[in-house]
């Protein structure tokens, strides 16, 4: 007989977990209080997933549904404030409305973002009781859950993983490397800091390259050719971690370090770093273009925090907005159709109507498919300002990206 | 980071400027009296702020609602003694905050990019506070005394980078003594090659700039730069070029390492959207102006 696997909290983590064990065949039931959240996730593959496993997929407002289940993953989205706390409050919550209707037997797997040391000191019989690490990303979510890396499972001392869990997991046909809670736990917040780091290595050899003449873009294949580093390296310029789940774990290690007395210049640099390069839009839109027109017509491409989602957490191109206010703004986003005080226009075309300079926050591919000449027709001005080097720069642009020097 | 309590300008009904007849005070006081805001200006003639009852005397200028511009310093600050009398005025002046601040509507202090660690490649208003200079750590311990007596008042605090303008009295290493050198005929030593980068600001701006702190009662702190920065051998050279000198700029050998300061000026951008800096080669021509309507 088919396991059942219940998921408790749909939004974006525990949805799209959801349809990947339904892709493996397995009876899933996804619990939220309101289920209809789930349509307002937004993942490239999601909505096809959703439908080809429709009979797969039982959605429910009732907490008793769980009960049927031989395995319940609480996967709730933990949300943050602005420097990057968690706030445990929901999760605690539902973790203790589950386990009340759970009877001890079933497995129960907390997959949500927690700091080290939570899932021990969730009340629930070890035996039964894991943490597993989540590693989706915003814009490859289906993809990620459906062929994962790897799995990290947490367990109690002296337990294996479970013979159910590991049926399951084992039906996604990759390493699963069982651990202690607090390994598993904190394996989560290593693998985004050394994500983070290699983004701040990249932020800051780009900015050089900016001032001397190097081509950043250049460099990255040579690195990507040294087995130390590797072809999957995070080497992309950027404009600094966002979405939340990144700051959310340099904030857990700075806590923990100033905690025990541990050493955290090297990830409190990584933050610094972030919040520098975030700003880098800002510099160059006033250096080429306000410093001389404060009256500029500025157009924005791409609001979301990165392209393939709806997430507008610690998105630069709202804080660019923010630090802007007040100037002649039109904005597109192919998923954001309102932002209260932002004009928003229907296309992309549209927006860059009569602008003098257009700034494209969000590498969405749909900006890739723009005519850049059918660009420099509808625009006023000539000024680009192209982080991620999103529009060829093939039409007479004055055009300015992230790791390259400024030539105009 | 400054934050404004006023989004558009409002002048203050009164300003009193403690240290009105310095640089920047002098300046300063000059801007605010073209923008029709009354002023207070005093010198060390009306206040000597290391004298006996200074406190009650400064006290009695001060009105309900008035806004205070505190830029009176022994500067630059080169030894224990004047540092400790640096912290004697500043003591007063805290002094008749504690005693004022119901009636004061907004602090203005100015201190000094010197409270930054040198060594710091890119300059912000969170870089740390890690002064290595008499001057530095003057105006860093000012800073917290004048943070710790305005309690809830407004309080904003400027720091400026290098200072330039006809009016200097410090005579340092820059363009204020190499314009004297090049009035005298002289030449121009430099420092080693004159290598170091500063960022110069004009004396003017940093007058608009209290100006528009004031306007818009703002609070936090800010760093007054450009956010370009000039070699000293590029600013010698450029003050030749305006002055028409014929005189010779001269490297040195080099006894010290090479330092330079940069600013990322994004937290002025957001404070001051609309704020121009007077650039470098503009500030200079101007110094040279007044030099020439003063022969």
């Amino acid at each position: 007989m088919s396991l059942k696997v219940g998921y408790a909290g749909l939004t974006h983590l525990g949805l799209n977990y959801a349809v990947a064990g339904a892709s493996k065949g397995f009876d899933i039931v996804g619990y939220d209080p309101n289920p209809g959240r789930i349509n307002d996730v937004v993942e490239p593959g999601l909505p096809e997933a959703l439908e080809n496993n429709k009979t797969k997929l039982h959605f429910t407002n009732q907490i008793q549904d769980l009960k049927s289940c031989d395995i319940v993953y609480i996967a709730p989205d933990v949300v943050t404030d602005d420097k990057g706390q968690s706030d445990l409050t929901y999760i605690k919550q539902m973790i203790h409305d589950v386990v009340e209707v759970l009877d001890g037997k079933t497995i129960l797997v907390v997959l949500a973002q927690v700091p080290p040391g939570f899932t021990s000191s969730v009340k629930y019989p070890a035996a039964n009781k894991f943490y597993q690490v989540e590693t989706l990303v915003f814009g490859q979510a289906v993809q990620r859950a459906l062929q994962p890396e790897r799995f990290i499972v947490g367990c109690a001392v002296g337990e294996a993983v479970a013979p159910k869990l590991q049926e399951y997991l084992d039906a996604f046909n990759c390493p699963i490397l069982p651990m202690g809670y607090e390994s598993a736990e904190l394996a989560k917040i290593a693998i985004n800091c050394c994500l983070v780091a290699s983004i701040g290595v990249a932020n800051s050899l780009a900015e050089i390259c900016e001032k001397i003449g190097a081509d950043w873009s250049e460099i990255v294949p040579a690195l990507r050719l040294d087995k130390r580093i590797g072809e999957y390296a995070y080497l992309k310029p950027g404009l600094g971690i966002a979405g939340g789940n990144l700051e959310r774990d340099l904030a857990t290690i700075v806590n923990y370090a100033t905690e025990h007395g541990t050493d955290k210049n090297v990830i409190q640099s990584l933050r610094t770093n972030s919040a520098h390069r975030r700003n880098w839009p800002l510099k160059v839109l006033y250096e080429k273009v306000l410093s001389k027109n404060p009256q500029a017509k500025i157009a924005i491409w791409g609001l979301t925090y990165k392209e393939n989602t709806h997430s507008l957490k610690n998105s630069p191109a709202l804080h660019l907005l923010a630090d802007i206010a007040g100037k002649d703004i039109t904005a597109y986003d192919p998923v954001i159709k309102h932002l209260q005080g932002v004009v928003i226009a229907s296309t992309a075309l549209e927006a860059v109507k009569n602008a003098d300079v257009l700034v494209i926050m969000t590498p969405w591919a749909d900006f890739k498919e723009v005519d850049p000449n059918l660009v420099q027709q509808q625009m006023r001005g000539k000024v680009v300002i192209d982080p991620y080097a999103v529009l060829a720069d093939t039409a007479d642009f004055k055009y300015f990206t992230l790791g390259k020097e400024f030539v105009c | 980071m400054l934050e404004h309590l006023n989004a558009e300008e409002i002048k203050p009904q009164r300003v009193v400027i403690v240290g009105a007849g310095g640089f920047v005070g002098s300046t300063t006081a000059r801007n605010l009296r073209e923008k029709g805001i009354a002023t207070i200006e005093l010198t060390r003639n009306e206040i000597n702020l290391l004298k006996d009852n200074a406190a009650h005397s400064l006290a009695e200028y001060i009105q309900p609602g008035d806004a205070l511009v505190v830029i009176s310093a022994i500067a630059p600050c080169k030894n224990s003694t004047q540092l400790v009398r640096n912290l004697q005025m500043m003591e007063v002046v805290c002094e008749v905050i504690a005693q004022k601040g119901d009636h004061l509507s907004h602090i203005v202090y100015i201190s000094s990019d010197a409270v930054y660690a040198d060594d710091v490649s890119l300059t912000t208003e969170e870089s740390k506070v890690e002064p290595s200079s008499m001057h530095g750590m003057m105006h860093a311990a000012r800073e917290l005394m004048i943070k710790t007596a305005a309690g809830s008042t407004p309080l904003a605090i400027l720091r400026p980078s290098l200072l330039y303008g006809i009016k200097d009295p410090h005579n340092g290493y820059g363009p204020n003594s190499f314009f004297r050198l090049v009035k005298q005929e002289q030449n121009i030593s430099l420092f080693g090659g004159g290598e170091e980068q500063r960022d110069h600001i004009y004396v003017e701006d940093v007058a608009e700039v209290i100006a528009q702190t004031l306007l818009h009662k703002s609070k936090g702190i800010l760093n007054i730069a450009t956010g370009i920065s000039v070699s000293f051998r590029a600013i010698a050279d450029k003050i030749v070029e305006v002055a028409k000198a014929d005189i010779k700029v001269e490297p040195t050998e080099r006894k010290n390492p090479i330092t330079h300061r940069h600013f990322d000026v994004t937290a002025f951008r957001k404070a001051f959207p609309n704020f121009s800096y007077t650039d470098i080669e503009t500030g200079l021509a101007k110094v040279e102006q007044e030099y020439s309507e003063m022969v």
